[in-house]
């Protein structure tokens, strides 16, 4: 078969629908991180804008440009775009985009839930977006701190747009995370072991695990917040039990390490393009690896950071100070490592290079003024002026912003497979760099000098004006090279000359696809032996184009990949991929149904939604496997591997031991807040405990652990040719009787709007529930799976995954029992 | 997975124990442990710095296994990277709780 012949035949196969009708049943990595890049640099836009209108009113003393309130949404938005629409689905687009083009493979492990999550982002943006124009807003920061956002102090739906909302746009997040992880893992190239995987691909494994330990923290403050708004829960309230400053901490244990979620992946672009743009290679990738590593998990020691003016002991405070401390020598690793690069190399000032000075120049003031306010009698002096908001934005636009414009311009020509041929992105950074440096180096100075962040106006005996009034001006000057770079790009995307492929000389695999790259990647899937498989062989793309690789023939209109050994990389199994589907904008919809039915308190509308979610996951998950043994399959030079479903550890168990991982996460949050406000809050003890029940306790524990037990034999008889489903319905029914304990459980409960104690064990309780609910639905849907004929001895796989869930739900039954009770029992 | 846990565990170990310590201080700051007295210095003092010195054991053993012919990797990157990411547990739990030996345990900030 011709290249020419081959590449019909897997564009036939893998292409989307053309027009627009192709964007909302695309599955294509490619064409779903262009569309997460293009909306999140929307949003970007509208950001950018509020940040304008924000400088604009203060750009003067006593300006009446906006009122307060007006003002109060402004900055709210501003951030929660900045962060949640801009900054996060950036690197989600970038990663989507590029991940499985470094790593030498056809696409993300779950094409499906890219779908999704892009929908689920573009909808809940949408959602706040709606609220700006409406001018309903939230209002009450970024990091929306209550009392001020609850019900008594916020009464109006301003905060229920930002905790619904946002919470829609995070199961986005947690989708691309976990995409990611099995995606890094799994789906290399054959040969590509850990050491040899691209140094953005290790960046982005590190950051996906944050997200996913990072976020459900915020989840669950967003949930209680929201049932505490919406119901009249205590969680927040001092005098029902509750504690404003268990929001601080489930906030800031996300929000910190969000510093860092954004940082990262910046970090890999630097990593990537600074050894291109010297000629050379990355001067300690091993160092760079423990760093990133040792940095995501430092992260994680500095939520308190943010809290050291709220009366924390000495002692407390100090183990966050010294943590944030400790927090540079890892970025500085990575600092003199880059560093390192340039020296040994010979540096090319390309467009891209000139971002990556950039970011040097302005990160590591960033990081120096951060080691500032990690000191804690500094930071009483300097909390909540626009000091601190200075240092975030030399932190987040030099750490992000700057690293991805260079990412931007490096990845261009990639992406567009043209050439710029107009200079205006060397005037764009100019501006860019004075204008951002002229606005915050201001704000630094007006900090210092008693500027409160998020005031509106001050008066003009402040002495404030003129240092304001440079801020203000500068900032337009960098808005005005923002939007240069936007039309730098349109030109260049719409009108430039076609380029060659590689134009920089880089040695990784996304070169090695055609320029723009073809929605399968690869014709053939790469055998890799270096770090960088061009410099060693520069023949590779046209051989890759030939079908020398691995499944270089097409076949049966299937979409085919490979998975490898997460260490060696050695060849393990195929996957086929679902084809373009309407399913992940339909289940979209309706996951934002549900939350708008919570948001306009259109109760009756919840479980109709719920039902409509758990219809189209059945569709979803109907849809995969086969009805016959599929055998061991050709998957080229003369490697024979079974199909994923044919193995116990199918990418469905990779993706479910990921997310059990959030989910453990969100679950140990909810324990950690329980336990703050026992120790912690005013107004404890409850006037009320629940009464212990040792038979609630022994069929609880009893029938969960029971179900994970049946589970197992149902798996034992499947592997010795006998029917599992005697076994799969005796877990169902273990299973049912959990959920049904804890509904028990629940109804048992002292009133839950009384005191938290109650409104928290409600909460456990409801976790539980559903989530026994859920491994019921998994356990149903694989008695009607094996009826149908779906599993056998060798189509296994859906049967361990179910163990997992199954597992899970008596790890968490048991914990929640022994919270619940242990009160109880101890009084 | 074992090489990806080779990395990961010696800095998730640091971040439970750093999180049991400051939830342990908070629990004793609550319950007046410090005004227990004991030989030598108060029942706070001994739990805080004999979980300290445990933390500290925990990674000292970390690094030993992570470098012993048992436990670890066939591949030199993992290793090297493992080994480094040790160390990085034991420095980390060093200079983060240091505090629990020269300050007052619940002096208010």
């Amino acid at each position: 078969m011709t290249a020419l012949r081959r590449h019909r035949k897997l564009s036939a196969i893998w292409a989307s629908e053309p027009g627009w009708k192709g964007w909302t049943s695309s599955v294509n990595h490619t064409d779903l991180g262009r569309m997460f890049l293009v909306t999140a640099f929307f949003f970007f836009l509208v950001g950018g804008l509020l940040a304008m209108l924000i400088r604009a009113q203060l750009a003067t003393p006593d300006s009446a440009f906006v009122d307060a309130g007006a003002f109060s949404q402004f900055f709210t938005m501003h951030g929660t775009i900045m962060m949640f629409l801009f900054a996060i689905p950036t690197f989600e687009g970038l990663a989507i985009y590029l991940l499985p083009k470094m790593l030498g493979t056809r696409d993300l492990a779950f094409p499906r839930l890219t779908a999704y999550g892009y929908w689920c982002y573009a909808f809940g943006g949408l959602m706040l977006l709606v609220a700006l124009v409406f001018g309903i807003a939230p209002n009450g920061g970024w990091f929306m701190y209550p009392p001020l956002t609850g019900p008594l102090y916020s009464p109006g739906i301003n905060t229920d747009f930002w905790l619904i909302g946002i919470t829609f746009v995070e199961i986005s997040a947690i989708c691309a995370a976990v995409e990611f992880t099995v995606s890094i893992l799994k789906y290399r190239a054959p040969g590509m072991s850990l050491d040899k995987m691209p140094i953005f691909a290790w960046y982005a494994l590190v950051t996906s695990l944050m997200i996913l330990t990072g976020f459900p923290p915020l989840i669950l403050g967003s949930i209680l917040l929201e049932v505490e708004r919406a119901f009249g829960l205590p969680f927040f309230q001092a005098d029902l039990g509750g504690d404003s400053l268990l929001w601080q901490h489930l906030f800031w244990l996300f929000g910190h390490p969000e510093v860092y979620i954004i940082f990262l992946p910046a970090a890999g672009v630097i990593s990537t393009v600074i050894p291109v743009m010297a000629r050379t290679t990355l001067l300690g990738y091993g160092w760079i690896v423990a760093s990133a590593v040792a940095l995501a998990f430092l992260s994680f020691g500095l939520w308190v950071h943010h809290m050291f003016t709220t009366g924390i002991p000495q002692m407390g405070l100090a183990f966050f100070s010294a943590a944030s401390t400790l927090v540079a020598v890892p970025t500085g690793v990575q600092i003199f490592a880059w560093i390192g690069t340039l020296w040994k190399g010979r540096p090319e000032l390309h467009l891209p290079m000139l971002h990556i000075l950039g970011f040097f120049v302005t990160f590591v003031i960033g990081g120096l003024t951060g080691v500032m306010v990690a000191v804690v009698p500094f930071d009483w002096q300097a909390h909540d002026t626009a000091f601190i908001t200075a240092h975030l934005h030399y932190v987040l636009f030099g750490g992000f912003v700057f690293p991805i414009l260079a990412g931007i311009y490096y990845w261009l020509p990639l992406v567009t497979g043209r050439r710029r041929f107009f200079r205006l992105g060397e005037m764009a950074f100019a501006l860019i760099f004075l204008g951002f440096h002229g606005t915050f180096l201001a704000m630094h100075w007006v900090g210092l000098l008693g500027q409160r962040r998020r005031i509106e106006t001050y008066d003009a005996e402040t002495g404030w004006g003129a240092i304001n009034f440079v801020s203000s001006l500068s900032s337009f000057v960098m808005a005005i090279g923002l939007a240069m770079v936007l039309i730098d790009v349109a030109i260049h995307a719409l009108i430039a000359v076609r380029g060659r492929r590689n134009p920089w000389g880089a040695g990784s695999l996304e070169w090695a696809s055609m320029s723009p790259p073809p929605a399968y990647n690869f014709a053939s899937l790469p055998e890799v032996t270096s770090r960088e498989p061009l410099h060693g062989d520069p023949g590779l793309p046209n051989r890759l184009a030939r079908g020398e690789g691995y499944l270089g023939t097409p076949r049966d209109g299937r979409r085919e990949t490979m998975t490898v050994d997460i260490a060696s990389g050695r060849p393990e199994g195929i996957v086929i991929y679902p084809g373009n589907t309407r399913l992940p904008i339909m289940m979209a919809a309706v996951t934002g149904l549900f939350f708008l039915s919570i948001l306009l308190k259109l109760f009756w509308l919840t479980p109709f939604a719920l039902a409509g979610i758990a219809a189209l996951a059945l569709v979803w998950v109907w849809q995969l496997g086969d009805r016959a043994d599929q055998r061991l399959q050709d998957a080229g030079r003369g490697a024979v591997l079974p199909l994923a479903g044919e193995t116990d550890r199918a990418p469905g168990w990779w993706g479910s031991v990921f997310l059990l991982v959030a989910n453990a996460t969100f679950f140990g949050s909810l324990l950690f807040g329980y336990a703050f406000l026992w120790t912690v809050a005013p107004g404890w003890p409850p006037p009320e405990w629940l009464p212990p029940s040792m038979a609630e306790l022994g069929i609880g524990a009893g029938s969960a652990i029971g179900a994970a037990l049946a589970m197992r034999l149902a798996i034992l008889r499947n592997r010795r040719s006998e029917t599992p489903v005697p076994f799969l319905a005796l877990a169902l029914a273990a299973t049912l009787a959990t959920a049904l304990t804890f509904g028990m459980l629940i109804l048992r409960l002292p009133p839950p709007d009384g005191h938290a104690y109650a409104a928290t064990l409600l909460i456990l309780g409801a976790y539980v529930m559903l989530h026994a609910l859920l491994a019921g639905l998994m356990q149903a849907f694989l008695i009607v799976r094996a009826r149908r004929g779906f599993i056998s001895p060798r189509r296994r796989a859906e049967l361990p995954i179910v163990l997992l869930w199954s597992d899970y739900v008596a790890a968490v039954a048991a914990l929640s029992l022994l919270a619940a009770h242990l009160p109880g029992f101890l009084v | 997975m074992r090489d990806v846990l080779r990395i990961l565990l010696p800095p998730l170990v640091w971040l439970a124990s750093f999180s049991a310590i400051y939830g342990l201080h908070g629990v004793g700051c609550v319950l007046l442990w410090p005004e227990v007295a004991m030989p030598v210095m108060s029942l706070f003092r001994w739990l805080l710095l004999l979980a300290w010195l445990a933390a500290v054991l925990v990674q000292v053993g970390l690094l030993l296994a992570l470098r012993s012919e048992r436990f670890r990797s066939d591949s030199p990157f993992i290793r090297w990277t493992s080994t480094a990411m040790s160390w990085v547990g034991l420095i980390a739990t060093l200079w983060t709780l240091y505090p629990v030996a020269v300050l007052a345990p619940c002096a208010a900030g």
